[in-house]
């Protein structure tokens, strides 16, 4: 099948979903104020979209997804590799960053508030300490998974130890820190949303939460769709087939779940 | 037989036991605030006022916590005013381990 | 772990601990910014005291307990139904993709326009969060049991529930444990959140109060008492179900 009929035929079910809503709407079982008419919403999206908002919106999100990004995976990724290297410090750094890894997101707000106030850095601090954990933790697990035998044909052969790093160490760890980054932007997204509810005026999940005081159910309904439909596309067009070159170029070592 | 010392089942079977004790000492523990005076209001009256009296000065947290019960009057140091509080209420209020005491207020 | 690796892991601890202490009675910041690990350690004994913690411990491990139970009870019985017929699971697959996506929290400012600020809010938000990934992970084990294993009972003259019992359920069962595992994952920390937008308690409710006051002290004690939980449920309950399905059950690749 093409990939439009596979679009077509993913589609489907959501013509579905939208016709049994218009449905629900259109017979007056519930009230406008609850679920608002797919058309009302459309008209809304089309609003939104016209007058800018939307797209600030989503530039803001979407710019401090890249921002944690950009701070939190070199950061992240050389710690990783630094830590991994000393084998002595590794299964002790292990532990304590697999629990901050278990902790981050968005119980980290109260604390960045305090430190960084209301705005964009408290906000965009959650993303990059989503992404950092996680992707340090994956780094730190992929490198010492790597078989030393692999270090040890490499330095037979006159490797100096930058080049047990980069043609070894890193190429192994790659499946893991690529699954780690495009779980850690899964969780990230997540957390973002929530951070920008409480902390910032900007965003998607800011303009979620300011239309609930209104209250305007329709323009709800566009920033939810967009938050899932943004996320979808992220992770369908780029996360996953990224993740999936890297497994087949760089798999032959076994990644940690 | 190995599974009881399975991680799992040791874990939930702590929680259990841990739980359960803790139940029974607050139920055990509880009469022992209520001050005599009030023990004896509470079989003839439905609705009592009382003074709780904690360890501390209580936070917005325990005020809330009161206002379930009945009635905030007043706030004096660490001692709650709470007025029309059921009966039954009072021995739930007296199951908190952080409330040193219930007196009756006239 | 080895002796020495203990005695190693205390004193990094040690060190780690006089470190922060000296860097928060060092740094040029106002004293909230990082209180120093007694501060930390004196919020503790303060709030178990005043009978708060454990409270506000209670009820976040409440709600969550109660989003697992639905998970379990509703979302894999759920998922396994859609999972049967191919072209009811390759009907579902795309919107259930989508509704996992976005997170309960997200839906909350709709929930609040529905039920306003309350209990029901935040147990909705945290139900819809475990709930989809377990819909999901039980629809896609179900349909990862190759089809030799059914067609094996089935000419061995089984009947279509013989043939869901004996090898649909198990052989779903490590992505069910997956499902719940990643499910509650998310459902933990939308929790957190929840309690923060809409709580009257809980730890969420907890830290975002505390930041209110300035009570740092009180907020570190909550995040570590937040990972803490989430390691032990993550530790005792969630990865053993998850390697015992696997190791049981996992014949089926996925």
């Amino acid at each position: 099948m093409t990939a439009l009929g596979r679009v077509l035929r993913g589609a489907v079910p959501f013509a579905v979903l939208v016709a049994a809503w218009a449905a629900v709407t259109g017979a007056g079982l519930v009230s406008a104020l609850f679920l608002p008419t797919p058309s009302a919403v459309a008209w809304s999206l089309w609003e939104l979209a016209r007058d800018g908002s939307l797209w600030m919106n989503i530039a803001a999100s979407l710019g401090r997804v890249l921002l944690g990004l950009v701070a939190g995976v070199p950061l992240a990724v050389g710690l990783g590799v630094l830590v991994a290297l000393n084998r002595r410090l590794a299964p002790l750094v292990e532990p304590v960053v697999g629990f901050f890894n278990a902790l981050s997101g968005i119980a980290w707000l109260p604390l960045a508030m305090t430190w960084f106030g209301l705005g964009w850095t408290s906000v965009t601090f959650i993303m990059f300490n989503t992404i950092f954990f996680l992707v340090f933790f994956n780094t730190l697990v992929g490198v010492r998974t790597v078989p030393r035998i692999f270090e040890q044909a490499v330095r037979t052969m006159g490797g100096s130890r930058r080049h047990v790093i980069l043609q070894v160490l890193l190429p192994g760890a790659l499946p893991s820190i690529v699954t780690g980054i495009r779980m850690s932007i899964g969780f990230g997204w997540r957390a973002l949303i929530a951070a920008e509810m409480i902390a910032t005026s900007t965003g998607l999940g800011f303009l979620i939460f300011n239309a609930a005081n209104f209250p305007q159910s329709d323009t709800i309904l566009v920033g939810i769709i967009t938050i899932g439909v943004l996320w979808l596309l992220t992770d369908r067009l780029v996360l996953q087939p990224i993740e999936r070159r890297t497994i087949e170029r760089w798999g032959l070592v076994s990644t940690a779940p | 037989m190995r599974v009881l010392r399975h991680r799992t089942v040791l874990f939930l079977l702590t929680v259990a036991v841990v739980w359960g004790g803790w139940e029974l000492f607050l139920g055990a523990t509880a009469p022992r605030r209520i001050e005599p005076e009030l023990a004896r209001a509470l079989t003839r009256e439905p609705r009592v006022n009382v003074a709780v009296t904690l360890g501390f000065a209580p936070e917005e947290f325990h005020i809330r916590l009161f206002q379930s019960y009945g009635v905030v009057s007043g706030v004096k140091g660490s001692t709650v005013l709470l007025d029309r509080v059921p009966a039954g209420d009072v021995g739930r209020i007296a199951r908190y381990y952080w409330v040193r005491r219930i007196a009756l207020r006239p | 772990m080895t002796r020495q690796l203990v005695v190693t892991w205390i004193v990094l601890l040690a060190a780690v601990t006089a470190a922060w202490g000296l860097a928060a009675a060092m740094l040029p910041l106002p004293d909230y910014y990082l209180p120093p690990p007694t501060a930390v350690l004196a919020a503790l004994g303060d709030l178990v005291a005043k009978g708060i913690l454990p409270d506000y411990v209670a009820e976040s491990v409440r709600r969550i307990v109660l989003a697992a139970v639905l998970g379990l009870v509703v979302g894999v019985p759920l998922g396994l139904i859609l999972g049967m017929s191919r072209r009811v699971a390759d009907f579902f697959y795309p919107l259930l993709n989508f509704f996992q996506s976005v997170s309960g929290v997200a839906w909350l400012p709709l929930m609040l326009v529905w039920f306003g600020f309350g209990e029901r809010t935040i147990l909705m938000a945290v139900n819809y969060t475990v709930l989809f990934p377990v819909i999901f992970n039980a629809l896609l084990g179900v349909r990862s049991v190759p089809r030799l294993y059914v067609n094996a009972l089935r000419t061995l003259g089984a009947s279509p529930w013989r043939v869901a019992r004996d090898v649909l359920v198990p052989g779903a069962l490590p992505s069910i444990a997956t499902g719940m595992r990643l499910g509650l994952a998310y459902g933990w920390r939308a929790l957190i959140a929840a309690e923060m937008l809409v709580g009257a308690n809980g730890l969420g409710f907890m830290i975002f109060n505390a930041q209110n006051f300035h009570l740092t002290a009180r907020i570190m004690l909550g995040m570590g008492i937040i990972g803490v939980l989430w390691v032990a449920l993550d530790y005792f309950l969630l990865r053993p179900l998850e390697e015992a399905t696997v190791a049981r059950w996992g014949l089926v690749q996925r």
